[in-house]
């Protein structure tokens, strides 16, 4: 049992930034801006969090310092996707190029700025983790889930599944969550009924940048002792688990869980001896997660819910 | 259009992540310009202004910065203590990619810039240094970690040039004896990819635990060995350490740049250890309990010094291993509890004068080290 609650404490380090990362993204697209730039959002929002965590060490308790630095890095991811959204929406540029552009900008300024700022002139930016919690009082006790979710946990976790809850919430249940879905599938007819589309785009690519730079400090926080100018990757991963999740909170969750659990397997197989007993290959354990991957989506790309009007520039005068 | 719009998204992800990385590398360059290095070389050129016409010592870095906390930092820590010490001006270089024509324009910049010699660190320099060695036969290049050579097995090493070569399985000798002397019996290895020096690293660390278990009469250890396939720390670096650490390893040393931070991160959550590589990393996390260092910096500075001092020995490689310090363990900032100074001193008498032979031949796979009483698993 103890290798089961190993690895689903394992896939959380993967699931959790991803889950944050593609709500975020969700948003975005939902209100009918693709936002490409996830991966320099979360970039961003690690490098402010990180620099935050480096100059405030041991100036106070781990937990309060953690949730002030995703505080920080949500302020500045949105700051830098309000670039995106400025480009796209009132520029009308092309979404794509937009995105693109970001990404190309945040590892230049985060190294850039990472020697300027800091006393040692050096590119990477190292921290102390605090951060983890070996078991959470009371409800670490509980069997099976406790094991599971309650030790060897970050408070990030918890912050994801809240942020999961609430975004399901807003999208669904809330008049600001229906004028956003509308503003992505046909932004005409709902300027028609007086919804402000520029601010409810504007809106949308503010979450998905809060949520983004959140997501890049929860992806580096537990995984390295120092930020080097990269998230290798996981915001583009994060806009695959958002499409293989169909713009979907819920399905968005089992998508980041899925990945997340094969990319677990895949790296973690060899301390796992059931699995090294089984005498596979490694490399079928290194490629489970994209011909899974691939297999899914060959089920179900032909359904495709991707909102309507994404990534056309919003036109007051079209019909 | 549907489908149109999933291919379009991945098709700017990729995009994205090639302008990203082009991207990267040249933005980083004006960082360093800006912020280091124009300290350091300003202050330098200050002391000798009248007789310097451009800088005289260069630094080529393989597109890894000066603060890498590994190679190119080791080097360019050689070249800056010789610079401020004799008030030689020096500066370095970074290439625009990782490539020999790339590497090879530098380094011409750098000669042209005033160079009278240009340290190569890392063996990706091999075919850039034997391409300009004829063509700067003035030019004296010091090429760290390899020998020049055309890239298809032709070796030549002109006299204007000095290939230092590590014995790292000295220091991976060293790293492994001290873990199991120190009471570790389950142990890992981690390197980034199977070059020559990570391997040299790791068949000694092998030989090394093999060793103790001799001296010491243990039977039973166990020794975990994998290449990860990266140099870069990731979330998969992390998670495969963390299963090494739940699953019984006590120790696992972390040979290969960023995968070092990714098992430190892990260590710390599992309350283990780890080792260091290359250089003293214990001030970046309290898991590091030593490190098996090569002493570049100290290569590099009696290379440079040799030049201006005339006594430039080139043509022939140099092997810095334990009989001139050349590698070694920091003692001072390690963490063991048996494993003392005194000890480390007996074992390091021992490897200086070749009384423990360590198979150092990265032409044969791992399985191919043998052991007496270390059971080595490789995991792929």
């Amino acid at each position: 049992m103890s290798v089961v609650y190993f690895v689903v404490q394992q896939m959380m380090l993967f699931s959790i930034p991803l889950l944050i990362v593609a709500l975020g993204a969700m948003y975005s697209e939902r209100s009918g801006i693709i936002n490409i730039a996830m991966e320099g959002i979360m970039l961003m929002g690690a490098f402010a969090g990180t620099l935050f965590l480096k100059f405030t060490d041991g100036t106070m308790s781990g937990q309060l310092q953690l949730i002030l630095a995703i505080l920080i890095s949500a302020v500045v991811g949105i700051v830098f996707s309000l670039l995106h959204a400025y480009a796209s929406i009132n520029m009308k540029a092309d979404q794509t190029i937009s995105g693109t552009a970001l990404n190309m900008f945040a590892p230049a300024f985060a190294i850039f700025t990472a020697r300027i700022v800091q006393p040692e002139h050096v590119q990477q930016v190292q921290f102390t983790n605090t951060f983890r919690i070996a078991r959470v009082p009371i409800l670490g006790d509980i069997p099976v889930i406790g094991d599971m979710l309650f030790k060897n946990a970050y408070i990030t976790t918890y912050i994801g599944f809240v942020i999961l809850a609430v975004a399901t919430y807003a999208l669904y249940k809330t008049r600001f969550g229906l004028r956003l879905r509308a503003c992505g599938e046909h932004p005409q007819a709902a300027d028609s009924v007086g919804v402000n589309v520029y601010r409810m785009q504007y809106a949308g690519v503010i979450i998905s940048g809060a949520l983004g730079g959140i997501g890049g400090l929860v992806f580096v926080v537990p995984t390295s002792t120092n930020f080097n100018a990269t998230v290798a990757g996981y915001g583009f991963l994060a806009i695959a688990v958002l499409i293989f999740g169909q713009w979907k909170p819920i399905r968005i969750l089992f998508a980041s869980f899925f990945f997340g659990l094969m990319k677990t397997i895949a790296a973690s197989y060899s301390g796992i001896p059931i699995l090294v007993d089984l005498g596979i290959p490694s490399y079928f354990y290194k490629m489970t997660p994209y011909i899974a991957t691939l297999i899914v989506l060959v089920f179900t790309s032909k359904n495709s819910q991707a909102p309507k009007a994404e990534g056309i520039p919003y036109d007051k005068g079209a019909r | 259009m549907k489908r149109n719009r999933l291919t379009s998204v991945l098709a700017a992800a990729l995009a994205t992540t090639m302008a990203f990385t082009a991207c990267g590398s040249s933005n980083s360059n004006s960082g360093n310009d800006s912020s280091k290095s124009n300290d350091t070389t300003t202050s330098a050129d200050s002391k000798n202004e009248e007789s310097a016409d451009g800088y005289e010592v260069a630094l080529v870095t393989d597109i890894g910065t000066i603060d890498d906390k590994s190679f190119n930092q080791g080097a360019w820590e050689g070249v800056e203590k010789y610079g401020e010490e004799k008030g030689v001006s020096y500066k370095y270089y970074k290439p625009v990619e990782k490539t020999t024509v790339a590497y090879e324009d530098t380094m011409k910049l750098a000669i042209e810039g005033g160079a009278k010699v240009v340290v190569c660190p890392g063996y990706l320099f091999e075919q850039a240094v034997y391409d300009l060695q004829t063509e700067y036969p003035d030019t004296k290049f010091i090429l760290i970690d390899g020998e020049p050579n055309d890239g298809s097995g032709t070796y030549k090493t002109a006299e204007n040039t000095l290939p230092i070569l590590f014995e790292e399985d000295q220091a991976g000798f060293l790293a492994g004896y001290a873990a199991v002397y120190d009471g570790y019996t389950k142990l890992g290895f981690m390197g980034g990819l199977a070059l020559p020096a990570v391997m040299r690293y790791g068949y000694g660390y092998i030989q090394g635990a093999d060793y103790a278990c001799e001296e010491l009469g243990i039977d039973s250890v166990e020794l975990k060995y994998n290449y990860t396939g990266t140099f870069t720390a990731s979330p998969e670096v992390a998670s495969a350490a963390a299963a090494w650490y739940q699953s019984g390893t006590e120790v696992i040393f972390g040979c290969g740049g960023g995968i070092g931070n990714s098992i430190m991160s892990a260590a710390e959550d599992a309350n283990a250890v780890m080792i260091g590589v290359d250089v003293d990393q214990s001030s970046e996390s309290d898991s590091v309990v030593t490190s098996a260092m090569k002493l570049l910096s100290n290569a590099v500075y009696d290379g440079v010094k040799s030049y201006f001092e005339d006594e430039f020995k080139g043509g022939e490689t140099v092997t810095y291993d334990a009989s001139v310090d050349g590698v070694g363990l920091p003692m001072d900032s390690s963490k063991f509890k048996k494993f003392d100074e005194k000890t480390y001193e007996d074992i390091y008498a021992k490897v200086k004068s070749g009384e423990v032979k360590i198979d150092n031949d990265v032409t044969k796979e791992v399985t191919g080290i043998e052991t007496k009483h270390v059971k080595v698993v490789v995991v792929e």
